[in-house]
C-alpha cells in the first residue's frame, strides 16, 4: 500500500521535477540540457508581460472568487426558504452552469457578447452627449470575470447549500426563538456555520478561475491571463523561461502551503 | 419586510447573472445552430436543419471523445481510489494532511505546464530513449491516444482523489474495527463497509472529471499533436480557424446534449446503487 | 451529539453553542489544516504583483503597444530598444496562422495595435472593415521606391495602402537528412510518399488549410490555389491517406525537429534558416512542383486605441539598420533594398534566404479566394477531425 502511495506521488511529482530542472537550462531550447543557469529566473521577473499576465490572472481570480462566493451564498441561503417552480428553476440553471464543459460557455459567452455589442454599441453612441467619446462595450477583463462568476456562482452555491442542508436546524429555531432579528440570526448563528463552506467555494473558485484558459481563450479579447501567456509561448516555441514560471509558481504555493501547515500546528499546539 | 421579499433580493444577483451570462448566450447559441454560414465566416440567420445534417462530419470527434472521456475517468478512479484508501485510512494522522496537500499541490500550477513536461517526458529523448537504453526501440509515445490518456490521468487525479479522500475520512473507523472484530476478512469488511459509503465520493469525483473531459481541449492539443481529436477540439477549430459560427454552434449544442443525456443517466444509475445500498443497511 | 436524537436544545446548549461557533471555529480551522490552501491562495495574491517592475512612463505614445505576429518572427532586442526610444513595451501575442488572426479579429478581439498579416489576407480585412488605411506621413523610414514591388502590391487595395512590407519567404520544406542517406526532399510527391513509408511518424504538416492543402494539391501538379471540387477532392484522399503516418498537425514544428522526434516538415523558409543554422544536418528546399511564396506586411488593424504607438513602432521597425537585425534573426528575406544592403554577404548568398530564381518560378502566391472558400475550410477540418 505504501509502496503504491509512493509510485503514485512519483507520478505526480517527476513531471514537475523535470520543469524544475529544465528551468536552470541554460541553453534556449527546454528539450537540450546545456549547462546551469539562472538567468531564466530573471527573465522572468523582469518580463513586463508576465507580471502583466500574473496581475490579470490575480486580478479575475481575485474578483470572480469575491462575486462568485457573495451572490453564490445569497442564493444558497434564500434558496431555504422558496419552494416551487423558482427553486425548480434556479436548481435547473445551477445544473446547468455545473455541466456545460466549459468550452461551450467560452463559445456561447463570445457569440453571445459579441451580438449584444453589437446592438448596444451604436444604442450607446446614439445617446451619447455629443462632444464626449461614447464608451464601446467590448470583450475584454470585464467579459471574462463575468464569464467566471456565472459558473463559480453555481459551485458555490452547491457547496453552501450542502451546508446548509447538514446544519442544525434547532439553532436558528432557537435564535429566533430567543427573538434575534432574521439579520441578527443570519449574522450570529447562520454564517458563521457556513463560513468554511463559503471559504472554500472562494479558495476553490480562485483556483478554478486562476488555471482557466479555454473560457478565458474565447472570452478574454485582448487580454492575457497567465494561462495564455504560457499557451502562447509553448507555441513560440518554449524557452525555459515558462519552465522558470512554473516553478516559481510551484514554489511559492508549497513554501506557503507547508508554512501555513506549520504556523496552524503551532496554533493548536497552544490551544491545548 | 417579508422573509418572502427578502428572498427575492438574495436571489436577484445570481439570477440576472445567470439570465446575461448563461441563458442568453447559450440562446444565441441555439439561434445560431439553424443559421447559415455567412460567405466571409459569422453567422447568416436562417431556419435550416443543414448545420445538423452535417453533424457526421464530426463523428470521429464525437467518437475520440466518448472513447477516451469514459476511460480517462474510470483509469483515474482506478489510481486514485488506492490512494484515497491509503491517506484516509492507513496513513499516520501525522503527515496525512500535509500528503494530501502533496497530492493538491500540483493541480496549482498551470494544466499547461504540466502537460508541457509531458510533452518533454514522452517526446523522443524522454522514455522511449531510456527504453531504447534497455533495448526497446522505435516506441513513439508522444501525439498518440496513449500520450492524450496519460495527460488526462495526470491532470484530473487530484480532482479524483480528493472527494474519495473526503467520503473515507469521514468513514467512522470503529467501523472497519468492528467489523474485524466480528471475524469478517478484510476484503470482506472492504466490499462490505468501506467501498459502498465512498460511493457518494466516487459519483463525486467521476463526474467532476467526466464533465471536464467532455470539453477537454488543451491535452489533446498539446498531446495529441493535432491527431487525436476532441469535440473540444473541433470546436476551437470551427470558431478561430475556418469561422463557421453556425457549424460550430450545432455542434456545440449537440455536445451539450450529449453530456446532458449522459450524466442524468449516470446520476440516475448513481441514485439507484444508493437505494439499493439503503435497501441492504434495512436489512 | 447527533442531530437526529434532539429537536430542540436549551437555551445555555445553545448559547455554549454560539459561543463556540463564533470564537472558536474549530471547523474552520480544520477546513484550513486539511486543504492548506487559504493561507496560500491568500498570501500569494498579496504577494506577487510587488514583484512586478515598474514599467518606464513616457513619451507622447503611451506605454505599450501590442503587436500579434507569427512564432519565431522577431528580434527580442529590437524590441527592448523600441522600449528604451520611446517608453512604450511591445506586448508580443503569437498567432498560428492568418486564418486564426482573422477569426479573432472577427470575434470582437480588439486591443492589438499591430499586426504582420500575409498578402493573400488583405481583400478580406477591406472587406470586413477591420484594418485601418496607412497615412505615410507618419512613416517617415518607408520609402515605397525602396521596395520590391512584387512584395508589396498585395498591401495596396484599391489604390489604398493598408500595409508596409516587413518581409517575404517560401513554404517549402525541411528533412532531418540523417534519417534519409544525407538527401534533402524538394518535391511534395516525394514528402507525401515518404511519409507513408520510411517517415512514417515523423512528419508534421501546419494547421492551417492554405499550406497543407496546397502542398497537397502540389503533389498531384494542381495549383497551389485550387478551388476545383475535383482536385479538391483529389487531395482530401491523399491528406486522409496521410493522416495516420503523421506525428502531428501543427504550426509550431521547431520543438519537434530540433529534439529529433520529427523528421519531416511543411517549413516556412526563415524557420528552416533557424533550423539549419544550429542543426546543418536539417536541409531546407522547395517543392519543384511548386508551393507558396509570400510577403508579410505591417499593418493596423481598426480597432486599434493606441494608433500613435502602432504608427511609431511600424515606422521603428521599417528602419533599415533595425530590419537588418530582424532579418538576422528570424531568417527571411527582406524586400527592401536599403535593408539588404545592410547585410552581411554570406547572408546575400544563403540558398535558404534568396533561394535561385528559378526556384521561386513555379511558387505562387495565395489566393484571397481560399481564405474565404468554404469547401477549403471543412476540408481542412475534416482532415483534422478525420
Amino acid at each position: 500500500m505504501r509502496f503504491y502511495a509512493i509510485c503514485v506521488y512519483l507520478f505526480l511529482y517527476i513531471p514537475i521535477g523535470v520543469i524544475a530542472l529544465f528551468s536552470f537550462n541554460a541553453g534556449r531550447h527546454a528539450s537540450q540540457l546545456q549547462g546551469f543557469s539562472t538567468k531564466w529566473y530573471g527573465k522572468a521577473l523582469s518580463n513586463p508581460f508576465v507580471m502583466d499576465a500574473l496581475e490579470t490572472s490575480l486580478i479575475v481570480a481575485f474578483c470572480s472568487a469575491l462575486f462568485a462566493s457573495v451572490f453564490g451564498t445569497m442564493a444558497a441561503v434564500a434558496l431555504q426558504g422558496i419552494r416551487g417552480p423558482v427553486r425548480v428553476a434556479f436548481d435547473m440553471l445551477i445544473y446547468v452552469a455545473v455541466m456545460i464543459p466549459g468550452i461551450v460557455i467560452g463559445i456561447a459567452t463570445l457569440i453571445g457578447l459579441v451580438t449584444v455589442f453589437d446592438q448596444l454599441n451604436p444604442l450607446i453612441a446614439a445617446i451619447w452627449p455629443d462632444g464626449f467619446k461614447p464608451p464601446k462595450l467590448r470583450m475584454g477583463i470585464g467579459s471574462l470575470i463575468a464569464a467566471h462568476t456565472m459558473f463559480l456562482m453555481a459551485l458555490v452555491v452547491i457547496i453552501v447549500r450542502a451546508r446548509l442542508a447538514g446544519m442544525d436546524r434547532a439553532l436558528t429555531e432557537a435564535s429566533s426563538d430567543l427573538y434575534a432579528t432574521p439579520l441578527g440570526t443570519f449574522r450570529q448563528v447562520t454564517l458563521p456555520m457556513i463560513f468554511p463552506a463559503i471559504l472554500a467555494g472562494f479558495l476553490l473558485s480562485f483556483t478554478f478561475s486562476f488555471d482557466d484558459f479555454i473560457i478565458a481563450f474565447f472570452v478574454a479579447g485582448s487580454e492575457t491571463t497567465l494561462p495564455i501567456y504560457v499557451f502562447s509561448s509553448i507555441r513560440r516555441g518554449v524557452t525555459p523561461e515558462i519552465n522558470a514560471i512554473g516553478t516559481m509558481v510551484m514554489g511559492v504555493s508549497l513554501l506557503l502551503l507547508i508554512s501555513a501547515q506549520l504556523l496552524l500546528q503551532r496554533g493548536r499546539q497552544k490551544s491545548r | 419586510m417579508t422573509q418572502r421579499t427578502h428572498n427575492w433580493l438574495l436571489l436577484a444577483p445570481a439570477g440576472t447573472w445567470f439570465l446575461v451570462m448563461l441563458i442568453i448566450p447559450l440562446i444565441v447559441v441555439f439561434i445560431f445552430s439553424f443559421g447559415e454560414r455567412a460567405p466571409s465566416g459569422g453567422v447568416v440567420l436562417a431556419f435550416s436543419f443543414e448545420q445538423y445534417a452535417n453533424l457526421p462530419a464530426r463523428w470521429a470527434a464525437f467518437k475520440n471523445t466518448m472513447t477516451l472521456a469514459p476511460i480517462g475517468t474510470l483509469s483515474a478512479l482506478l489510481i486514485a481510489y488506492p490512494l484515497a484508501y491509503f491517506l484516509a485510512v492507513k496513513a499516520n494522522p501525522r503527515w496525512k494532511t500535509i500528503l494530501l496537500v502533496l497530492v493538491i499541490v500540483p493541480f496549482w500550477t498551470s494544466i499547461l505546464i504540466r502537460s508541457y513536461a509531458w510533452i518533454f517526458l514522452l517526446g523522443g529523448r524522454g522514455i522511449p530513449a531510456l527504453l531504447e537504453w534497455v533495448g526497446i526501440e522505435g516506441l513513439r509515445l508522444i501525439n498518440t491516444p496513449f500520450a492524450v490518456l496519460v495527460g488526462i490521468i495526470y491532470g484530473y487525479l487530484p480532482l479524483m482523489v480528493f472527494p474519495i479522500f473526503v467520503s473515507l475520512d469521514k468513514l467512522d473507523k470503529r467501523l472497519l474495527e468492528a467489523s474485524s472484530d466480528l471475524g469478517a476478512k478484510p476484503w470482506k469488511t472492504f466490499l462490505q463497509v468501506t467501498l459502498p459509503l465512498s460511493i457518494p465520493g466516487i459519483a463525486t469525483g467521476c463526474m467532476l472529471v467526466f464533465i471536464l473531459l467532455m470539453g477537454e481541449y488543451l491535452i489533446p492539443a498539446l498531446l495529441g499533436g493535432g491527431k487525436v481529436f476532441f469535440v473540444g477540439n473541433a470546436l476551437v477549430d470551427l470558431f478561430l480557424q475556418s469561422r463557421n459560427w453556425a457549424y460550430g454552434s450545432a455542434v456545440a449544442v449537440t455536445l451539450v446534449v450529449v453530456m446532458l443525456i449522459t450524466v442524468t443517466i449516470y446520476m440516475r444509475l448513481i441514485s439507484r446503487l444508493g437505494a439499493s445500498r439503503e435497501d441492504v443497511s434495512i436489512m | 451529539m447527533t442531530k437526529k436524537t434532539i429537536d430542540h436544545i436549551s437555551k445555555k446548549e445553545f448559547m455554549e453553542k454560539l459561543e463556540s461557533y463564533r470564537k472558536g471555529s474549530i471547523t474552520r480551522r480544520h477546513f484550513l489544516n486539511v486543504t492548506g490552501l487559504g493561507a496560500a491562495a491568500a498570501v500569494m495574491g498579496a504577494s506577487v504583483p510587488g514583484l512586478r517592475p515598474q514599467p518606464a512612463f513616457a513619451g507622447d505614445i503611451g506605454d505599450r503597444v501590442v503587436l500579434a505576429t507569427w512564432p519565431n518572427y522577431h528580434d527580442p532586442a529590437n524590441f527592448d530598444a523600441f522600449t528604451e526610444a520611446t517608453g512604450a513595451h511591445v506586448q508580443v501575442n503569437v498567432f498560428g496562422s492568418n486564418e486564426e488572426m482573422l477569426a479573432k479579429l472577427q470575434a470582437g478581439a480588439t486591443g492589438w495595435d499591430v499586426y504582420v498579416p500575409t498578402n493573400y489576407t488583405f481583400e478580406d480585412y477591406v472587406k470586413e472593415d477591420l484594418i485601418e488605411p496607412l497615412d505615410t506621413s507618419l512613416l517617415p523610414n518607408f520609402d515605397a521606391s525602396a521596395f520590391d514591388a512584387r512584395y508589396a502590391e498585395a498591401g495596396s487595395v484599391n489604390g489604398t495602402l493598408y500595409g508596409v512590407p516587413k518581409n517575404w519567404g517560401s513554404t517549402g520544406m525541411a528533412v532531418n537528412t540523417k534519417h534519409n542517406g544525407g538527401n534533402a526532399i524538394s518535391s511534395w510527391r516525394e514528402f507525401f510518399d515518404i511519409t507513408m513509408d520510411q517517415f512514417s511518424g515523423r512528419t508534421i504538416v501546419h494547421d492551417y488549410q492554405l499550406t497543407t492543402i496546397g502542398s497537397a494539391l502540389n503533389a498531384f501538379g494542381y495549383s497551389f490555389n485550387s478551388v476545383d471540387e475535383k482536385e479538391l477532392a483529389d487531395a482530401e484522399k491523399l491528406l486522409i491517406d496521410v493522416k495516420p503516418h503523421l506525428f502531428a498537425i501543427t504550426s509550431d514544428y521547431q520543438p519537434g525537429m530540433r529534439n529529433g522526434d520529427a523528421w519531416l516538415t511543411i517549413c516556412w523558409s526563415g524557420d528552416g534558416k533557424q533550423l539549419n543554422t544550429d542543426m546543418p544536418e536539417i536541409a531546407y528546399a522547395l517543392g519543384k512542383e511548386g508551393g507558396e511564396i509570400w510577403s508579410d506586411y505591417w499593418a493596423i488593424p481598426k480597432s486599434s486605441e493606441r494608433k500613435a504607438a502602432a504608427y511609431a513602432l511600424i515606422n521603428f521597425m521599417l528602419d533599415p539598420s533595425v530590419n537588418a537585425k530582424e532579418v538576422l534573426a528570424h531568417g527571411y528575406p527582406t524586400a527592401d533594398s536599403r535593408t539588404y544592403d545592410q547585410l552581411p554577404d554570406d547572408l546575400k548568398s544563403d540558398p535558404i534566404i534568396f533561394p535561385a530564381q528559378e526556384l521561386l518560378s513555379p511558387l505562387e502566391f495565395g489566393a484571397a479566394v481560399t481564405l474565404t472558400d468554404p469547401n477549403r475550410a471543412e476540408l481542412m477540418a475534416r482532415f483534422k477531425s478525420a
